[in-house]
């Protein structure tokens, strides 16, 4: 198998984060390349693709990736496109990297845009599918429908859902809420074939077992996201916090094996990152700030992606959405 | 350079929008703006200037487009203009 392209200065906490969870996922049998400056200290013997520039967080995502053409976002993506790498992963600039991997590896024939699929934890059952993340800030009706037709391969790919149920996101259950992009959005997404559509779903929906998919624009999905986790994070703190204080050591002790499982399932780190889809590759982006084991469960879902072909499954259900039939 | 001409270039360009926009050919005209006209957002444009790049390159070594100046291409006009300057013509 081809390596896994690994961005070493992508990330808050790069490089010695992402080298420290590199060198993990290679010995666990992984085989990764790291793309980043020549001579970088701490790769453990790893190959390396060298590329002088990174691309800094706050940097333009479509300028920086033509005037950094020898960055490691680009670097990487460009190993995937010459075949020197299965995929790529970076902690790096989201933006950066989605225009890196569109303009390098390409997008697949008929997908308008690429969107940004992350699983959100869901207890008990399996994630639901959230696109798009926050690759397209606006995006138009057709798109959205686009979104749940790749949503529904990634579900059903990934989880084994067999029908994924598709929710539009939107600020009440009946067709008729929401702005026109969404009334537009649910008309089309009722008369699309192959796509399980049960209607709009709200906020509250997501983390339930009502829905698999559900699909958004790229701004409000990000707030969404951003919201979940920042919401969590808190509830988790404040629970540990009460359960921890010396009146309840007892309880807390005794309830600690079943807290912990919880807060591992809502720990974004283990959560492997989010996948790009519609790109002609394999391209995962790990939040900013992934630590060493954000960017082994990300090299584990690069992986993943390469061994179950995601890529032409998503390829072969535009296609059939799109009503073309394409060769080779 | 010799031979390059106008319609040719404006074909081109028109040909890599269509194919990005996933819409009609034969509706891009020079007067369309990229914006308003044809709904192109920004990446839709850095991956029709880069096409462009990688196409002109065959007619002109090193053809790029000057980043400063990627802000003026509002219409096709602009970007077919471009090219022929690039090409002295």
């Amino acid at each position: 198998m081809l390596p896994i392209a690994v961005d070493a200065m992508g990330g808050d906490r790069a490089p010695g984060e992402i080298l420290a969870g590199a060198l993990q996922a290679a010995e666990a049998g992984i085989p990764v390349v790291l793309v980043g400056p020549e001579g970088l200290e701490g790769t453990g013997g790893l190959p390396l693709i060298a590329a002088s520039e990174v691309i800094e967080m706050d940097d333009d995502p479509a300028q920086s990736v033509r005037k950094k053409r020898d960055s490691t976002l680009v670097r990487a993506a460009e190993a995937v496109r010459d075949g020197k790498a299965s995929a790529m992963i970076s902690a790096g600039n989201t933006g950066a990297t989605m225009a890196s991997a569109l303009l390098r590896m390409g997008r697949i024939k008929g997908v308008h845009r690429p969107a940004i699929a992350t699983p959100v934890p869901v207890p008990g059952t399996t994630p639901t599918v959230l696109l798009d993340a926050g690759a397209n800030a606006e995006v138009q009706a057709d798109w959205l429908v686009q979104f749940a037709v790749m949503g529904s391969v990634y579900s059903r790919q990934r989880y084994g859902i067999e029908s994924p149920k598709v929710g539009l996101l939107s600020i009440g259950e009946e067709p008729g809420k929401g702005d026109t992009l969404r009334k537009d959005a649910y008309e089309l997404l009722s008369a699309a074939p192959g796509i399980n559509f049960i209607g709009n779903v709200e906020g509250r929906d997501i983390m339930t077992d009502q829905v698999d998919v559900v699909v958004t624009d790229g701004f409000t999905g990000n707030v969404v996201l951003k919201t979940l986790e920042g919401t969590l994070k808190t509830v988790i703190r404040s629970l540990l916090e009460a359960i921890t204080q010396p009146e309840y050591k007892e309880h807390a002790d005794a309830l600690m094996p079943a807290l912990l499982p919880m807060y591992a399932t809502f720990d974004p780190d283990n959560t492997g990152g989010a996948i790009l889809l519609g790109i002609d590759g394999v391209c995962i982006i790990s939040h900013g700030s992934s630590s060493a084991r954000a960017m082994v469960n990300g090299i584990k879902v690069a992986r993943e992606m390469v061994d179950t072909g995601m890529v032409d499954a998503i390829r072969a259900a535009i296609a059939a959405s799109s009503g073309t039939t394409e060769q080779g | 350079m010799a031979g390059i001409d106008r319609a040719s270039v404006l074909g081109t360009v028109a040909r890599h929008l269509a194919d990005i926009l996933e819409t009609d050919e034969s509706g891009i005209t020079e007067d369309k703006s990229f914006v308003d006209d044809l709904g192109a957002d920004s990446i839709a444009l850095i991956e029709l200037v880069d096409s462009l790049e990688q196409e002109f390159s065959a007619t002109l070594d090193g053809f790029s487009f000057d980043d400063d100046e990627l802000a003026q291409l509002k219409t096709v006009r602009d970007a077919v203009d471009y090219v022929m300057r690039a090409h002295g013509a």
